[in-house]
């Protein structure tokens, strides 16, 4: 690693004030995971670190907010969102991805608002949230505002945000009885990085299937979403027939790119695998 | 390195207070082996897959290799050189069931098994290697290994 100034600012205004949108060798570390990696690999050479363990406690708790929406603070940590019970029980699909999620230490240092924010398309949290239609809000000398998870990411590692703007919060709307499932595939071994993820969340209206979100994660340069199989499934029967039909869908629109996990032919089996297997598992869970 | 910037930070190391001066690319290993001369978290993959560098930091293990000294400052961190006098029963177990080879990665299994039987009294199996996924041993005692978490925490129930 190289040389670099670290700055520990007690607010996230603060933290703000710091960055220059023109040198992106300034950079905010949260959990600090991902970026010690490439800083460890030389990828990445910054000139100064902001560190954000210092901001705002407020930043790092959760809970039910009045409106019964749930809001989740950026710095609260992978393991936070594993152990809160309130939140398990608001979207129980989080805690089930955290357990397979990299590993306990791991989970113990990143935050959610370093998952959102790296951009890196292998990350679980992120397809899981654009499934549950979370909602971040960011700050900037702008000012606040709030964007759908589903478009804070525009491409390989790289968000929509502004180089001196940073995610406060996530937001997470009510879920209802909407039924949830987030699976993955590893190549090696179940803590590795995914070959491929599929996030789903569906009301089942007695047995038909409305408001379906199918988000797969791991095969292109972000979280897709897969609105050709979310309509085929949207207003049907979860039979075997629909099943197989969206998974024929999502795998037919689903442009897969090869990584060192899988090649791209590979990943679109995968899809029609595991959207197959995700809408069977929501189909089978008690409402 | 260009320049070389260095600060003192204060911390709690296993039961005492020390201070140390670092330097600012230097992670929690770097700090214990240059700064303590302990050896017991010793970094191998480098990446945080492995658990050789397995720290516990404010009462919770994270991946010393990942993990900036400088944002020590004000913590409380344990080492596996915490109880140097005696073994605890996490330890005698893995001694018992011989849940290890070369031994490179018992320090990380060791504070994870800690961790694990706190949170979890009487884990199954599938528990145990799924708590324990970022850990390996590449001896690969990971049966005797299981069996030593199981009686670490059966005793531990008892006690």
């Amino acid at each position: 690693m190289n040389a670099f100034e670290l700055a520990l600012p007690d607010t996230l205004a603060g933290a703000v004030s710091l960055l220059d949108p023109e040198d992106p060798t300034i950079r905010v570390m949260s959990g600090g995971t991902a970026l010690m990696l490439m800083m460890k690999t030389d990828v990445f050479h910054p000139t100064q670190l902001i560190s954000l363990r210092r901001i705002e406690p407020g930043y790092s708790q959760m809970g039910l907010l009045p409106d019964g929406s749930f809001r989740i603070g950026a710095m609260s940590t992978l393991s936070d969102m594993e152990h809160d019970d309130a939140l398990a029980g608001f979207a129980p699909v989080i805690r089930q991805t955290m357990k397979l999620l990299s590993n306990v230490r791991v989970r113990n240092v990143a935050t959610v608002g370093g998952a959102l924010a790296h951009g890196d398309p292998h990350m679980d949290l992120p397809p899981v949230l654009v499934a549950l239609d979370a909602q971040v809000v960011t700050i900037s000398p702008e000012g606040e505002r709030t964007i759908p998870v589903a478009e804070l990411h525009a491409g390989y590692y790289e968000t929509i945000l502004s180089g001196n703007e940073l995610i406060k919060e996530v937001i997470i709307p009510p879920q209802h009885a909407r039924r949830a499932s987030y699976l993955k595939c590893t190549t090696r071994a179940v803590k590795d990085w995914p070959a491929l993820g599929v996030a789903l969340t569906t009301d089942l209206d007695g047995d038909t299937a409305r408001d379906t979100r199918l988000v797969i994660g791991a095969v292109g340069e972000k979280p897709i979403r897969v609105a050709e199989a979310e309509a085929v499934i949207d207003g049907q029967i979860l039979s075997d027939k629909t099943i197989a039909e969206a998974a024929d869908a999502a795998a037919e629109s689903v442009e897969t790119i090869e990584d060192e996990l899988g090649s791209a032919a590979y990943k679109t089996q995968l899809v029609r695998v595991y959207v197959k297997r995700a809408l069977q598992q929501v189909a089978n869970q008690n409402a | 390195m260009k320049d070389v910037m260095t600060q003192t930070i204060d911390f709690t190391l296993n039961g005492k207070a020390v201070s140390a001066e670092i330097q600012g690319h230097w992670t929690l290993v770097d700090l214990l082996q240059q700064g303590f001369d302990l050896y017991g978290a010793r970094q191998s993959c480098g990446q945080g897959l492995c658990g050789c560098c397995t720290v516990v930091l404010n009462g919770k293990p994270v991946s010393g290799c990942l993990f900036l000294a400088a944002l020590a400052d004000g913590a409380t961190i344990e080492t596996i050189e915490n109880n140097e006098e005696t073994l605890d029963p996490v330890q005698e177990a893995f001694i018992e069931a011989g849940a290890f080879q070369c031994g490179f990665c018992t320090p990380g299994f060791v504070l994870m098994t800690r961790q694990l039987i706190a949170e979890i009294p009487e884990p199954s199996e599938e528990e145990i290697r799924l708590y324990l996924t970022g850990n390996l041993c590449r001896c690969g005692t990971y049966p005797q290994i299981i069996e030593a978490v199981q009686k670490a925490a059966a005793r531990m129930r008892a006690a």
